[in-house]
């Protein structure tokens, strides 16, 4: 049994049909990557499994569980994170603060500080400043903090590099590496070599449809089928 | 004879009272907007209702005089607090929750709806138990105790007690609040999921939950206001005191900059203090003008729509026409 399960998953924006049928799955300690142009339903298959727009049909199961029909913060509460495209940290709440909210209730707030200030230590220096004055790399550091300290075992991370130079890409990619190591990831990534370079297996969203998979081992050297990926 | 300096302490402590009890009408409706988005023109209802529930209690049950029945008038605010407040949340559950996603004027029309049913049946009630709906409800104002109702002596003024009672419960709830929404867990909770309900779900916040607390933390705040409204003769309990205690808070929430904390404080404090000073200028100093006090409050709302539109703290809005 896979950790995460997507079934034939249909969903709908109003009257469009954004997500025809996608089924995909993601085995427990793996890094698996969405890939696919924009506006191919990526974003809204990691929006259905969180039930923030929940799937009209199809079945998404989480450790062999159905969530749909659940609220969204009871399939975070299930242990599902996510690092949403745009990071969108809590902008008039300070670093700490985002970080002391993400810490799930009942477990350790001071440990979880330690952990996102260990893993992000720019992030220290900065804890008393609102989240909205960082710049665009120091607020998805935060974002990736955050789906860090809620303790999740698989987080969904969402075109983590978007919007970033390129030194900072590197320090972001650094950082998921070292999440992945004890997080099962699901991540949405236009950027084919980073994507390729974190994860293990691949998926290929086109019109709102799985149209490819495959393992990521040799893509990368291989020229043909990454210029078909990259197309 | 007071001088010129206990005129301007008597002047000065009735601005601040004043502004505390502007704070209070308004904090639980800029709590509900700033939180929720929501502009709930049931809130003087709301405030109405904690006054006549506050009067109740006193009428009923206090007894004693002295500080044993500015203890009942905890109790009193209390009960009107929680009652008010469960009132806030069965409105958010049952009537609100259904319109967050339409636009502001479906649920500025359902609040109205329900501030005209609230007064009806508080109209209907008064009148059941003989009291008159227009008239302050006489019996709960003299459940005030005789040194609330008497005067300290500073610095060479004549301080009405009452006003320094008013300002003292003013300074406690707005910190108190202060307190919550920033000191402890919930208040963050509150806050994020104010900002960005999507996020704070899947953060595992049960944001559902956090909006009806809201409400009913911002109706209980009117039903506070009520409680200590209803002991201020300039105020008391009766039917009008909903649309009497509406527009001034509205006009402060304004002044403040819709749904900011801090704007609404230092509104509070900027009305309170203009208005105590207009009454002494035309009640007692230049020409006898009573009406002046309101006047003046609205004139500050048209000046700062003018010069400022957002308000103290208020984000300016970029374009529009």
């Amino acid at each position: 049994m896979s950790l995460l399960e997507v079934e034939d998953v249909h969903t709908y924006y109003g009257e469009s049909h954004v997500l025809e049928g996608v089924t995909l799955d993601v085995e427990e300690g793996e890094v698996v990557a969405l890939v696919g142009r924009n506006g191919v339903g990526k974003t809204t298959t990691l929006r259905s499994i969180l039930q923030l727009t929940p799937p009209r049909e199809g079945d998404v199961r989480y450790d062999g569980e159905s969530l749909v029909g659940l609220d969204t913060h009871e399939v975070a509460d299930r242990g599902v994170g996510w690092i949403p495209e745009d990071r969108r940290v809590f902008a008039h709440l300070t670093v700490e603060e985002n970080v002391r909210l993400s810490v799930p209730p009942g477990s350790d707030e001071e440990a979880g500080l330690e952990t996102a200030f260990e893993a992000f230590p720019d992030l220290r220096e900065f804890a008393d400043r609102d989240a909205g004055t960082l710049s665009g790399g120091q607020q998805q550091m935060l974002s990736i903090a955050r789906g860090l300290v809620n303790e999740n075992e698989l987080l969904l991370v969402d075109e983590p590099s978007e919007g970033l130079a390129p030194l900072i890409v590197e320090n972001v990619a650094e950082s998921l590496q070292a999440v992945a190591e004890d997080t099962t990831l699901l991540l949405v990534e236009q950027n084919l070599p980073l994507a390729l370079d974190l994860a293990d297996r691949f998926y290929v969203v086109d019109h709102g449809e799985v149209v490819d998979e495959g393992s990521t081992e040799g893509v990368a050297t291989d020229d043909e089928r990454f210029e078909r990926l990259s197309a | 004879m007071t001088g010129a300096l206990g005129t301007v302490v008597e002047v000065f402590v009735s601005g601040m009272a004043k502004a505390s009890l502007y704070a209070m009408m308004a904090l639980g409706l800029t709590l509900i907007f700033g939180l929720l988005g929501v502009l709930n023109f049931a809130h003087g209802s709301l405030t109405m209702v904690g006054a006549y529930v506050a009067g109740l209690v006193m009428v009923t049950f206090a007894t004693g005089s002295g500080l044993a029945a500015v203890g009942w008038f905890l109790v009193a605010a209390l009960v009107a607090a929680v009652l008010v407040g469960g009132v806030g949340a069965v409105m958010e559950v049952g009537l609100i929750r259904k319109l967050y996603d339409r636009p502001p004027i479906y649920q500025i029309l359902l609040t109205f709806g329900v501030t005209l049913v609230i007064d009806e049946l508080a109209r209907i009630v008064v009148l059941f138990y003989g009291l008159q709906p227009r008239a302050d409800w006489r019996g709960a104002l003299g459940t005030k105790p005789g040194f609330v109702d008497s005067n300290t002596a500073l610095l060479g003024a004549s301080v009405p007690n009452l006003e320094l009672f008013e300002l003292a419960f003013g300074v406690l709830t707005v910190v108190a609040v202060w307190a919550f929404l920033t000191q402890t867990r919930y208040g963050l909770v509150v806050r994020a999921g104010s900002e960005d309900d999507e996020m704070a779900a899947a953060l595992g916040v049960d944001v559902r939950r956090v909006f009806t607390v809201v409400f009913a933390l911002g109706a209980g705040l009117a039903g506070l206001a009520g409680a200590l409204l209803m002991w201020d003769p300039a105020w008391g309990a009766s039917v009008p005191l909903a649309s009497e205690t509406l527009l001034p808070a509205f006009v402060v929430v304004i002044v403040g900059g819709l749904g900011t904390f801090r704007g609404t404080v230092i509104a509070a404090g900027l009305v309170g203090m203009v208005d105590a000073v207009t009454t002494y200028f035309f009640n007692e100093g230049i020409i006898t003008f009573s009406g002046i006090s309101e006047l003046t409050i609205f004139l500050i709302l048209v000046g700062v729509l003018v010069v400022r539109p957002q308000g103290i703290a208020g984000l300016a809005e970029v374009g529009g026409h």
